[in-house]
């Protein structure tokens, strides 16, 4: 008998879960029907009227990457304090965001991009990661949404070539190029990359390959894992190909083994680089001292934190509202969302056409520096990459290691 | 509880809906489903549901094809396999390579189905030879590594698979002719394209595959299988060639799922490894068993109702304009949860297997008795 009567209250659970789902639905259509009340009346522009145009944050909030996620939100939620209600035409336009997960994964990432489209928003910021990003861009693209990503850094993003995606972080393969031309600039005439099997360094080591490979530069390619504790085998490889130069896209740990093994083996000589995976203080240490590290090199993509001219006053607001560190990339959302309203404002329209064509001819100045998108594929350089001013591929900041610590190189 | 501790009243108002349910003929419930199904993206085109719900209707159906495939290895033959959504990749991957820009192939779509069909059921094949020997938890363990290592083997196997950038701009299908490039905006009637078209091809190829299934089941063939999940013995000396009839099972259900996998290459356009997790394993076995094992029409309804469980709550969520999208996932696992308890059975159980789950009922009991066996050797048979 009581189990009948659990079986009661569930049954009434469920059939609210169910009453309250339809009622989801019922008011997600009616919202449309109001909205498309909303853009009638935008013809004829009343002074004082306001306005409420919906922009989508595209993230994930749950599965592998919260705390990526999180910051991603943190960043675009900061902006909407500070662009979210802005003047065009006499009209007062208010930006309600529209926050949908997608759980880092492919499948559930082209419903929530349909769920955008189908909730009528003008932009979107996002989505989070490489992965999921993929199967949204065919979906922005086909009805015609901007898509600004502050994270997704894969060199093959869009690869399609779609005209509604954007970025305002840096191409990973951007660097590998930076760090073929140096390895050049520096003399090399044989050069070994090595990556750690990850899908960051395995793109830069292939970009910087290619870069090498069409100078005419003879390269020889290693690799290991994340994690590894003895690189001989691949040191030994090294040795027995005699480079001018090393270099290493994975992080910093297995950079540190490495050269402190080559150093072990006799090639203190061979210049050894890498990417910003490597540009660590903890670097020095992990070589096994300060003289193994002397002269490693190190690139970094777009401008480091400290150099980026609002870095400051956005890590204090950030702490002011969310009590904590800045998390991974919300500058480069809360650019995203920045620069998502500057091209509403020159396009003087809400309609989304004219939205994708002045993000294209944009120059905004944001917290990482003052930039626009590639209208283009250039080299290492893919259609709608950040383009920072003062910054070319061949041109990012350069970092080596002096007495123990890393300055600039230039 | 049971029939004996309830009330003469209630009883007889429950036994006259569930006798007015159970007189429905079989054909007619075939009959409404198939028509709410394929109604279903009128109302789209009618404005009364959105699209993304025409995207989650196709990745439904779908994932109706993957557990109607896994419905014959684990519902009839009884072989668990923790490691189903390897096939689907294998399927997904060979669409992949055979109508993308990576290798600039362009096959026609029905070619490429049936590679990729063909390239699972292979996969299958070579998986069932050391396999079948085992049985229970050890069949799962080596299932589970089987779906492991070929989603490691596709993260490093970068000059076919792009490791983990995946493949992307997959060509959408045309039927006969070459595919056509993905982005380039040109319609057709014979290209599928859209969500609304993708929706139809799947859901023909349910119903069709449902239909062979429910034959399939009720064949030789099938029977055989449930004679060897219920006891390996018994059917082998009924003269039952056991690992013919297993390893046909598992390559049938491998095939299934590779046919699947192309479906799903091609609707999703791009492929990577983060569509093959075991997790979604674990979720295609949860679709099988909370769908009711063994039982077809409860396999269809169990794969249609988690994958679009998250999404009806995030539609709820949306009304009630809250964070509480974020918590879809934690309603969905409760909800899963609360069903294996009070369900055990499945949505739509089989009729073996809902004898095994619960006390039979006497009226259900009568009914089986006059359908099944002869009077008095059946009720012996299933009061024991």
């Amino acid at each position: 008998m009581v189990q009948e009567r659990i079986r009661k209250a569930l049954a009434l659970m469920l059939a609210a879960a169910l009453a309250l789902s339809m009622f989801g639905l019922t008011g997600c259509a009616a919202d449309d029907g109001g909205e498309t009340d909303g853009e009638t009346t935008d013809g004829e522009t009343t002074g004082g009227e306001v306005q409420t145009i919906k922009i989508g944050v595209q993230t994930a909030l749950t599965g592998p990457l919260p705390d990526y996620g999180l910051a991603a939100k943190n960043g675009v939620e900061l902006a909407l304090e500070d662009f979210g209600t802005f003047e065009m035409d006499g009209t007062t336009y208010e930006v309600e965001l529209v926050v949908l997960d997608d759980k880092a994964e492919p499948t559930e990432s082209a419903v929530v991009a349909q769920t955008m489209a189908d909730e009528g928003v003008v932009g979107v910021i996002g989505s989070l990661t490489t992965g999921a990003t993929l199967s949204a861009i065919p979906i922005y693209f086909e009805n015609r949404i901007p898509q600004i990503s502050g994270s997704v850094t894969g060199p093959k993003a869009n690869e399609t070539g779609a005209d509604t995606f954007f970025r305002t972080c840096w191409n990973d393969a951007v660097q590998g190029e930076a760090l073929g031309v140096w390895a050049m600039e520096l003399g090399a005439k044989k050069v070994v990359l090595m990556d750690d099997n990850g899908a960051y360094a395995v793109g830069l080591a292939d970009v910087a390959e290619a870069t090498l490979k069409a100078e005419g530069v003879e390269t020889l390619r290693q690799n290991c894992q994340s994690g590894d504790k003895d690189l001989s085998a691949q040191v030994a490889n090294i040795k027995e190909f005699g480079p001018d130069a090393v270099i290493f896209t994975g992080y910093h740990p297995e950079a540190g083994l490495l050269r402190k093994q080559m150093v072990e083996a006799g090639m203190a000589d061979v210049i050894f680089m890498g990417g910003d995976g490597i540009r660590s203080a903890e670097l020095v240490a992990q070589t096994g001292g300060e003289a193994n590290a002397e002269g490693i090199y190190a690139t970094f993509g777009g401008f480091p934190e400290e150099q980026q001219p609002g870095y400051a006053a956005f890590a204090a607001k950030y702490q002011e509202k969310y009590g904590e560190e800045v998390g991974p990339y919300a500058q480069n959302n809360y650019d995203a969302f920045g620069a998502l309203i500057e091209a509403i404002k020159q396009a003087g329209s809400t309609d989304t056409e004219d939205i994708i064509a002045a993000l294209q001819d944009l120059t905004y100045e944001g917290v990482t520096g003052t930039f626009g998108f590639a209208t283009e594929a250039a080299g290492a350089v893919a259609k709608g990459d950040i383009v920072v001013e003062g910054l070319t591929p061949a041109n990012v900041p350069r970092y080596v290691v002096k007495d123990g610590v890393w300055v600039s190189a230039e | 509880m049971g029939a004996t501790q309830t009330t003469p009243v209630r009883e007889a108002s429950r036994s006259g809906l569930q006798d007015v349910l159970a007189r429905v003929p079989r054909w007619a419930w075939w009959t409404i489903s198939i028509a709410i199904a394929a109604g279903f993206p009128l109302l789209n085109l009618a404005g009364v549901v959105e699209t993304a719900w025409l995207r989650v209707g196709v990745v439904s159906l779908i994932f109706v094809l993957l557990s109607l495939g896994l419905n014959i290895v684990m519902g009839e033959t009884g072989l668990l396999n923790l490691g189903y959504i390897a096939f689907f990749a294998f399927g997904s991957y060979t669409t992949a390579l055979l109508s993308s820009p990576k290798f600039e192939i362009r096959w026609p779509f029905l070619a490429v189905v049936v590679v990729s069909t063909l390239v699972a059921m292979v996969a299958g094949f070579l998986i069932s030879l050391p396999t079948l020997r085992l049985r229970g938890d050890y069949l799962a363990i080596v299932t589970l590594a089987f779906g492991e290592i070929v989603r490691l083997t596709i993260i490093n196997l970068v000059p076919l698979t792009n490791g983990p950038n995946g493949v992307t701009g997959i060509y959408s299908p045309r039927l006969f002719a070459d595919a056509k490039p993905a982005l380039e905006g040109v319609q057709a009637w014979f290209i599928i394209d859209k969500p609304i078209e993708y929706y139809y091809l799947v859901l023909v190829c349910v119903i069709v595959l449902a239909v062979l299934l429910t034959n399939l089941k009720n064949s030789r063939v099938g029977r055989a299988w449930n004679a060897l999940r219920e006891d390996e013995l018994a059917a082998i000396s009924s003269g039952i060639t056991a690992v013919r009839a297993k390893m046909l099972s598992v390559v049938l259900s491998a095939g299934i799922a590779g046919f699947a996998g192309a479906l799903f290459a091609y609707y999703s356009n791009v492929i990577s490894p983060e569509s093959f997790l075991f997790m979604q394993s674990v979720i295609v076995v949860c679709m099988v068993v909370l769908g009711g094992m063994g039982s077809i029409p409860g396999v269809i309804l169990g794969a249609i109702v988690l994958q679009a469980l998250p999404q009806l709550i995030r539609e709820a969520a949306g009304a009630a304009r809250s964070d509480f999208e974020v918590y879809r996932m934690l309603i969905y696992g409760i909800l899963i949860v609360v069903m294996v308890i009070f369900r055990p059975e499945g949505l739509l159980p089989d009729k073996i297997f809902r004898r095994e789950a619960h006390e039979v009922d006497p009226r259900e009991l009568e009914m089986t008795r006059q359908s099944l066996f002869d009077l008095e050797e059946g009720q012996k048979d299933l009061e024991v």
